[in-house]
């Protein structure tokens, strides 16, 4: 069956955060334009050294640096689903956050352990400024900054972004990152400042956001927004990034070319990328073989095996910003029998304890993700690290928790409490294979210890409308996207949100740890804010709301006899769009 | 004549009207609507009413079929809800696309089917024959997609001859010869499924002619083999084919979903998948509605052309006389 795009497989609020906020940033600004002082050998990977090796003579004045960049040149991308719409304030899929991202300039940008920087692409001069008391951020943008018509890029664009964003009848998808804003004020051309309306420290990451031309937007009534050409029309898709919208092709294809009025200090390398769409994915990796294509960034883990045997394709199998959940439902009505038997903490340990989840890894994923033990990404700044707790497959414990909380087996084998027996639905959506075969393997680890699992693959739009949002099913096999750096999720995991408003869809109530999101939310100081995260990692993990499985990822394969870049532009899998980190850097050779 | 085409037309309109009905109600019943796909999990439900009253999905499901009739009357066959791109535009560019990489096969296996069918007919259970119902159980056997990737591994990636996907080489757009070597291989996926098909039809329905009486005397007053074959059992051995082709003229443009997608071809049969996942109305309902009219024409075309090839059938008249 086909491949459900990547947002399909993967809806989530925290990834919504993410939504208009998601890019290419950087952590090194010094690099790369003068080759001169660069070592011949920094180039990324083997096929480049291998290839490069009969180079290093003396005559060096004469041959070109095989590692210096090029201009010019095509990046051909394979993917798998159609853009919607680039227009940064509805973002709401991967493909068109692709486009996006390389034909948007952000206002700030990430490094590799996701924190807010200034590169020499950011819009933004400097770090936001925060006031004591929390709730104003001042922001002074580049004077330099510009449209690819050759407008300035000033105050008045990056307000009317946020207005927009913050005004309902837009409809953007972003408009919960924003709804702590009271204030937007212009100080001058090149100053913006936020008024909060109570001290909200995720509010940082709402400011690695692109920003929308004002002179081309401004008088289309906001309801209109969602409709308009902008985004869609490549002619009418004024941007500020390095390269621009040029053309799209429903269906098939989209080009970018150079953006002639590019304002930053450093330019592209790369003169055109184009985006090819594959509905196969067996396709997608033969064309990568074959050279119609030189870089995908997702292929199905079934794949690696093949792509590797291939001398010129690199494959990188670092785990992106996503992870896999088993979540638990504890409201009674969800159940035939009217009865959650998800209530006992030790069910839920014993259910944690039963599930092989580095077999999965292993097995299912093979070997493209690692365990994970609390809702924070691993190694970013939130990562509570050894405080959650680590539940090593263990059938022997499971079975000793399930009968200290009061479950004895049944006649057919199957454990009961109070007259109900042990027996649920797993819902995952129908098509996603990676879930058709970890549902199975959970089947099978729970019925060792005397649980029956019942396994259930729905259409996705079914199962969101009328399961994940009103929060009506027994246990769910899902995933959520971190490609927001901010570690709160309050939203999914407070009492406070509840169904149909809030994404807390199994009902889910501690009051402790609703206390603790609250406090991470008005803790500014990110070293102080990363302990209140270890202490939810940790109380998290022992009460568990959810089973975390697995962070994981698909794998990114690169033709790198053509596509290259200095080790510190390699691509970072763990962000968002991370598949193009510092692409402004690369370079194709033919 | 006139009158029976006339009264067939105005029947296919009722048709069509029924199915636009029934389509545009089993569109709307399934669920988990548009909304929940392009607009984002976690909009509030506020923001989300005010995002479904501007698109009308707010109202209820007849009001909603009045507006797509209206709209269609004038010719327009609305927009994507997800990003407002009129369907023509996504339409029709992948309707050419489907009826010119179906068409290709069709003909092609026409071309090779039928004469291959009658020429087995004279020779049954000879050499020919027996490699003909050979390759017609291939034909029914193989999957479409996986004999397209037997064929890309390779003719395109082994030895490099063909390309390995798409319509055109990217910057080759419109020209004819690249066009025609991105058809070989999809071209020869198609024809292996029609060909078992049509050769069998042709060889059943020629032998069957054969054994007519007819046929015996025309022999038996000593004409040459050709002239029986060709003159006297062959356009009676079409009718039922015709019947066929007519019947299968909707492959051409609901495309071959499948071969399509093995080999990136963007025509209707990926469309009509990607945008059943999306949920989007206005497209579905018009691909049905291409279909649907192509089905009925198809029908239309076929009853004309038997009244062509056999005399015995006059449209219009109640009950066929027969000389």
């Amino acid at each position: 069956m086909r491949k459900v795009p990547k947002w399909f497989s993967s809806i989530s609020v925290i990834a919504l955060v993410g939504v208009m906020l998601a890019g290419c940033g950087g952590n090194n600004a010094n690099n790369a334009e003068t080759t001169n002082n660069k070592p011949a050998n920094t180039a990324t990977n083997e096929t480049t050294n291998t290839n490069t090796t009969n180079d290093t003579t003396n005559d060096a004045a004469t041959t070109p640096d095989p590692n210096a960049p090029v201009d010019g040149g095509t990046l051909t991308i394979g993917t798998f689903s159609d853009i919607v719409s680039v227009n940064p304030i509805y973002i709401n899929d991967t493909s068109s956050g692709d486009i996006e991202n390389l034909i948007n300039a952000k206002l700030y940008d990430l490094d590799r352990q996701g924190n807010l920087i200034v590169e020499p692409w950011s819009i933004a001069a400097e770090l936001p400024q925060i006031s004591a008391d929390g709730k104003t951020y001042t922001v002074k943008i580049k004077s330099t900054a510009k449209w690819n018509d050759g407008q300035p890029l000033t105050a008045d664009d990056v307000i009317f972004t946020y207005n927009t964003v913050r005004n309902p009848d837009a409809g953007a998808p972003g408009i919960s990152t924003v709804d702590k804003v009271e204030a937007i004020n212009k100080i001058d051309e090149t100053t913006i400042e936020f008024k909060l309306k109570q001290v909200y420290a995720p509010f940082q990451y709402s400011l690695y956001s692109s920003v929308v031309p004002s002179h081309i937007l401004k008088d289309v009534p906001v309801k209109d927004l969602k409709t308009n050409a902008y985004g869609v029309d490549p002619a009418k898709t004024v941007t500020s990034g390095p390269w621009k919208f040029s053309e799209w092709k429903q269906g098939q294809y989209i080009t970018l070319e150079q953006n002639p009025n590019y304002w930053g200090e450093k330019k592209p390398h790369i003169g055109k990328i184009i985006y090819k769409i594959y509905a196969d994915q067996n396709t997608e990796v033969q064309a990568l073989i074959k050279g119609d294509i030189q870089m995908s960034e997702a292929i199905p883990v079934t794949q690696i095996e093949g792509v590797k045997a291939n001398d010129k394709l690199q494959v990188i199998l670092e785990p992106g910003p996503l992870y896999e959940y088993v979540q638990f439902n504890f409201k009674d009505e969800n159940f035939p029998d009217k009865y959650s038997p998800f209530k006992g903490q030790k069910t839920r340990q014993a259910i944690a304890y039963a599930l092989n989840r580095q077999g999965m890894v292993d097995n299912v994923l093979k070997g493209t993700g690692k365990l994970m033990n609390s809702p924070f990404l691993p190694g970013s700044w939130a990562d509570p690290g050894d405080q959650a707790v680590n539940y090593q497959y263990d059938a022997e414990k499971a079975k000793a928790l399930l009968a200290e909380d009061g479950w004895k087996p049944g006649k057919d084998g199957i454990l009961e409490k109070d007259g109900h027996r042990f027996s649920f639905e797993l819902q995952y959506n129908a098509g996603n294979s990676r879930r058709e075969q970890v549902a199975a393997v959970i089947q099978q680890n729970l019925k060792d210890v005397g649980i029956e699992v019942t396994p259930k693959g729905i259409d996705f739009a079914t199962w969101i409308d009328q399961n994940i949002t009103p929060g009506k099913f027994p246990a769910i096999l899902l995933s959520w996207s971190l490609s927001n750096p901010d570690p709160d999720a309050e939203s999914i995991f407070s009492s406070k949100y509840f169904p149909p408003t809030g994404q807390n869809g199994g009902w889910y109530k501690n009051e402790a740890i609703d206390a603790l999101w609250t406090k991470g939310q008005l803790t500014i100081d990110q070293a102080e804010r990363a302990k209140v995260y270890q202490e939810i990692g940790k109380e998290i993990s022992i009460d568990l709301p959810y089973v975390f499985l697995y962070q994981y990822g698909l794998p990114q394969v690169v033709d790198a006899s053509k596509v290259k870049w200095a080790e510190e532009d390699a691509p970072e899998s763990s962000l968002g769009y991370g598949y193009l980190y510092h692409a402004i850097n690369w370079w194709v050779t033919e | 004549m006139t009158e029976y085409l006339i009264r067939r037309i105005l029947q296919s309109v009722l048709v069509l009207f029924l199915i636009s009905i029934l389509t545009f109600l089993m569109i709307h019943a399934a669920p988990g609507g548009p909304t929940q796909i392009f607009l984002a999990p976690g909009l509030s439900p506020e923001a989300a009413q005010i995002q479904a009253h501007n698109l009308g999905l707010d109202r209820p499901v007849p009001v909603q079929y009045a507006v797509w009739l209206g709209n269609l009357m004038q010719g327009d066959l609305g927009h994507t809800f997800k990003n407002h791109i009129p369907v023509g535009d996504i339409l029709w560019p992948t309707v050419k696309n489907t009826m010119v990489l179906m068409g290709a096969a069709w003909l092609f296996s026409l071309l090779i089917a039928v004469p291959w069918g009658i020429y087995n007919s004279t020779s049954e259970y000879g050499l020919s024959d027996q490699t003909a119902s050979f390759v017609s159980y291939i034909g029914f056997a193989m999957p479409t997609f996986w004999f397209g990737i037997i064929l890309q591994e390779y003719f395109s990636l082994k030895l490099d001859w063909l390309p390995l996907s798409d319509m055109y080489t990217m910057g080759k757009e419109g020209n004819l010869g690249d066009l025609f070597m991105h058809l070989i291989l999809p071209v020869s996926v198609l024809t292996l499924g029609f060909l078992a098909a049509y050769s069998k039809y042709s060889r059943a329905s020629m032998l069957e002619v054969l054994s007519q009486d007819y046929i015996r005397t025309a022999r038996a007053k000593g004409l040459k083999e050709r002239r029986v074959i060709f003159r006297h059992a062959l356009r009676n051995a079409l009718i039922p084919i015709i019947t066929i082709l007519g019947l299968d003229l909707p492959i051409l443009v609901s495309g071959a979903a499948l071969t399509e997608r093995v080999f990136n071809w963007p025509g209707m049969g990926r469309l009509f998948v990607d945008m059943a996942v999306a949920r989007e109305y206005s497209v579905l309902m018009s691909i049905t509605l291409v279909v649907s009219v192509i089905v009925v024409l198809g029908n239309l075309i076929a009853d004309i052309l038997y009244a062509i090839v056999d005399p015995r059938v006059q449209l219009g008249s109640k009950g066929g006389s027969s000389t």
